[in-house]
């Protein structure tokens, strides 16, 4: 082919750029993180309307609700115990700021839900301030007792504060009334906030001096990372993560029993946070969501559609304990993991699928 | 809060932020050109994309069409025949595998050779009618368009380009105005940020000194633990830019020493001073762990504590993680500002990679590369924080020969590029009768003899202590 050809055939379009073309630009959109996040956000909303609208089941709606609630303290717990390399199990205690801030500032002083927040959110950075100090005496499973005494010393607090909570009044936010069908929107939306600025805060200089700080304590301050400063900041974030997923949860379910063992606050949110974070994957936001979707929705969700599990529930806490216990075995770094050896599966799969058809390439 | 976390003293924390910033302004002034160049070639490339749409129609017009058509024929032409190569493998493959089959039963096979003959004829036969189906094409293509006019292509091409020399002449005056208002406004910030400098470093009381050639300097340096003496009163000075070897048998205190400069250990008496990457001789005693990386001095270790679960390329800016100027709220949110610090920094980092001979494993995560590889990217991780000093323990731990010989290489290149000094502990006499300028032995914490390599190699006493050990094994 001549110069000239060739310059005409770039003329015409024939060479197309990696940037040109739509496909190209669509798989840009979606491989990028904020956009999915921003994408699952709208789906779950209109999952949301769905159902609210009941072509989807009604239960779905609250279901979601407290999941997503549940998640945004599990992504802050996959950021301590992922990248930080620390571990607590006070995050039961942790979700009773946000409902208690909830309950004192906006039901009994008439405050907007906005300065409730705020005050959960500064209650929690100073819990945070004070269980980061400790942290950096004590680690590993002392450091986990630690905060499992501490979550029980907030329980014990709230129930002499107040043991049962009601909020009877539709929070405020922005001039909006949100009503308890609608709390799924506000919840989603805080979580795809959470989850953008967690991605941020994973990808940034933060984040890998998060990682540094678990590899090696030594190396990491030999990097100019002041231990002091990062743990304080993992646990500050965890905490109030936790708070805020705990003002979520009192606009989800509207009332909170102290005393109640199974309640909001006992040491089994805790444990099932951990547990939802171990199984979707303890480095993954979405692995992070999800695990807090099966320890949290799938029983409202999947479970309770089939007919065999809906007519014995005892056997879904065996298939739940089983589930953790395979992931722990086979998949240590939870379903996040198993998705990608999957996809690593699927690529091989294409490949022989193409030996298959046309025969071992000989040459 | 901040002075809470980092645990400088006011004055020098201020100091060490300005120099930051100094630096920063510096390197942004150092990227102006670049970065308008950049910006040149993105305005001028868009501007060619919408020219060429624009000229699609009359290039058509104006190319020669014989030469069009056959080239759209080759190209069809191409692709078919690669779709027939796979079908022609596959036949063969299949045939190859019955046949092979036929023979080590014992049948005869001529049949199947006949049939994958045919098959293939088939094929070739599949090809001659889809050329002429081609030919066809490229006729009533050719009765269609027969006409060439140049006339159209030339009047707009012309037009173009003059618009291409206009836009990228206006782009130069634009941009060369702008980058002489940045620079004047960045040289105005940096003659503020000196002053101010100066102004801090008057109020700064203690002063130390040294002599010019001296970069580090310890003096009886002191460590116990309990009633062991791990190091006791040990005095050495370490000149700019030389390699200097601390050597000792097993359970000298080498690596203690080395943690009292780096203060992972606060040393139980002595003085350590050392002129900063800012030409001021500070006092190691009065900084922190994680402050100690500020003032130029890296450090390498002897297992390799790299994060393994980011890539070589991140692995290197964790030793830049202080020289961000953006906070957690930038870190958080995404800001611009840390996108552009990133960048800086990343091209940075690439730098000192391909200095090192790591480019390709830029991208590559940190797990299951081999030792020698991690090995220097923990020594190119110290040359991030630009380092003044780099502290090694026992480089060569671990490698083979060929290895060895590759460090001494490294070390002596980053030496001589870089201007840093070396101090290393090392059990490989090897390399360290190789690569050091000066040496120094130790055994139970004291002082057994300093000089160059030969006259260590001479010394009695060495040779009692650990030449003469190394021969008992």
């Amino acid at each position: 082919m001549d110069k000239r050809l060739a310059k005409n055939y770039a003329l015409l379009g024939k060479q197309t750029t990696d940037g040109d073309g739509l496909t190209a630009c669509l798989r840009s959109f979606f491989k990028n993180s904020t956009m999915q996040i921003i994408l699952f956000a709208i789906i779950m909303s209109v999952v949301g309307a769905l159902s609210q609208e009941k072509i989807l089941p009604y239960s779905w709606l609250s279901a979601f609700a407290s999941t997503f609630s549940y998640a945004i303290a599990a992504v802050g717990f996959c950021l301590l115990m992922g990248y930080s390399g620390l571990a607590s199990l006070g995050t039961g205690g942790f979700i009773g700021i946000g409902t208690y801030s909830v309950h004192y500032i906006m039901s009994e002083a008439g405050l907007p839900f906005g300065i409730a927040l705020i005050t959960a959110i500064a209650v929690a950075v100073l819990i945070g301030v004070i269980v980061g100090f400790i942290s950096l005496r004590i680690e590993g499973i002392y450091l986990v007792i630690l905060t499992l005494g501490l979550s029980e010393i907030l329980r014990n607090l709230y129930m002499v504060l107040e043991d049962r909570i009601t909020i009877s009044t539709n929070p405020n936010l922005f001039g909006i009334e949100i009503t308890r069908q609608m709390s799924l929107y506000v919840v989603v939306v805080v979580l795809a906030v959470i989850m953008i600025i967690t991605g941020n805060i994973i990808n940034s200089p933060t984040g890998r001096a998060m990682l540094a700080m678990k590899n090696s304590t030594a190396a990491a301050q030999a990097m100019g990372i002041s231990l002091m400063k990062y743990r304080l900041m993992a646990f500050i974030i965890c905490t109030v993560y936790a708070s805020i997923s705990g003002t979520m949860l009192i606009i989800v379910v509207r009332g909170a029993m102290a005393s109640q063992g199974t309640g909001f606050y006992a040491l089994i949110t805790s444990l099932n946070i951990l547990a939802a974070v171990i199984i979707g994957g303890y480095k993954s936001i979405w692995g992070a969501v999800f695990g807090s979707f099966i320890m949290y929705g799938m029983q409202t969700v999947v479970l309770n559609n089939i007919k065999f599990l809906a007519e014995n529930p005892v056997i879904i806490t065996f298939v739940s304990g089983i589930l953790v216990i395979i992931v722990v075995m086979f998949y240590p770094g939870g379903l996040a993991q198993l998705v990608l050896e999957l996809r690593g599966k699927a690529r091989k799969l294409r490949i022989k699928m193409k030996e298959a058809r046309y025969g071992k390439d000989l040459g | 809060m901040a002075r809470i976390l980092d645990n400088l003293n006011p004055v020098s924390e201020r100091i060490l932020k300005l120099r930051q910033s100094y630096d920063w302004t510096q390197a942004e002034l150092e990227a102006l050109p670049l970065h308008y160049a950049e910006k040149k070639k993105k305005a001028l490339n868009s501007f060619l994309l919408k020219a060429n749409k624009k000229l699609s129609n009359s290039a058509f017009k104006a190319c020669d069409k014989e030469e069009y058509a056959d080239s759209i024929m080759t190209e069809k032409l191409q692709k078919y025949d690669v779709k027939q190569y796979l079908q022609h493998r596959k036949a063969n493959h299949l045939a190859a595998v019955e046949i092979f089959l036929a023979i080590k039963k014992g049948e005869d096979w001529s049949a199947d050779l006949l049939e994958v003959r045919k098959a293939n004829d088939d094929l070739l036969k599949e090809r001659e009618a889809y050329v002429k189906k081609l030919e066809a094409e490229r006729e009533a293509f050719l009765r269609k368009n027969s006409i060439s006019d140049s006339s159209e292509y030339k009047a707009l091409s012309a037009e173009l380009e003059k618009k291409y020399n206009e836009l990228s002449s206006a782009l130069d005056e634009k941009h060369a105005a702008e980058i002489s208002a940045k620079e004047l406004k960045l040289n105005k910030k940096l003659d503020s940020i000196s002053k101010n400098l100066q102004l801090l470093e008057a109020k700064q009381t203690e002063k130390h000194t040294l002599p010019d050639d001296i970069l580090l300097s310890v003096k009886g340096l002191k460590m116990y633990f309990g009633g062991l003496k791990a190091v006791d009163d040990l005095t050495f000075d370490v000149k700019k830019g030389e390699i200097f070897g601390l050597i000792g048998p097993n359970g000298a205190g080498k690596t203690t020493v080395f943690n009292c400069i780096t203060r992972f250990y606060d040393a139980t008496g002595g003085e350590m001073y050392f002129e900063n990457k800012y030409g001021e001789v500070v006092d190691l005693r009065e900084y922190k762990v994680h402050d100690i990386i500020l003032q130029g001095i890296g450090r390498t270790f002897q297992n390799i504590e790299l994060v393994k679960e980011i890539s070589v390329l991140d692995n290197l800016l964790v030793a830049s993680t202080r020289a961000y100027r953006s906070g957690f709220i930038a870190h958080a949110l995404g800001l611009p500002l840390l996108k552009r610090e990133e960048k800086m920094l990343r091209e940075k980092a690439m730098k000192i990679l391909e200095f090192m001979g790591l480019e390709s494993y830029a991208g590559w995560l940190a797990f299951g590369l081999p030792y020698g590889i991690l090995k220097k990217v923990e020594i190119a991780r110290a040359l991030m924080a630009d380092a003044r000093l780099i502290i090694m323990d026992e480089p060569a731990a671990g490698l083979n020969d060929s290895e060895t010989a590759e460090l001494t290489e490294t070390i002596r290149r980053i030496r001589d590029e870089f201007g840093v000094t070396i101090l290393l502990v090392e059990h490989d006499m090897g390399l360290v009768m190789n690569v050091c300028d000066t040496v120094c032995a130790i055994s139970f914490g004291q002082m057994l003899a300093i000089g160059t390599t030969e006259e260590i190699q001479k010394n009695k006493a060495v040779q009692e202590a650990y030449l003469g050990m190394e021969d008992d094994e």
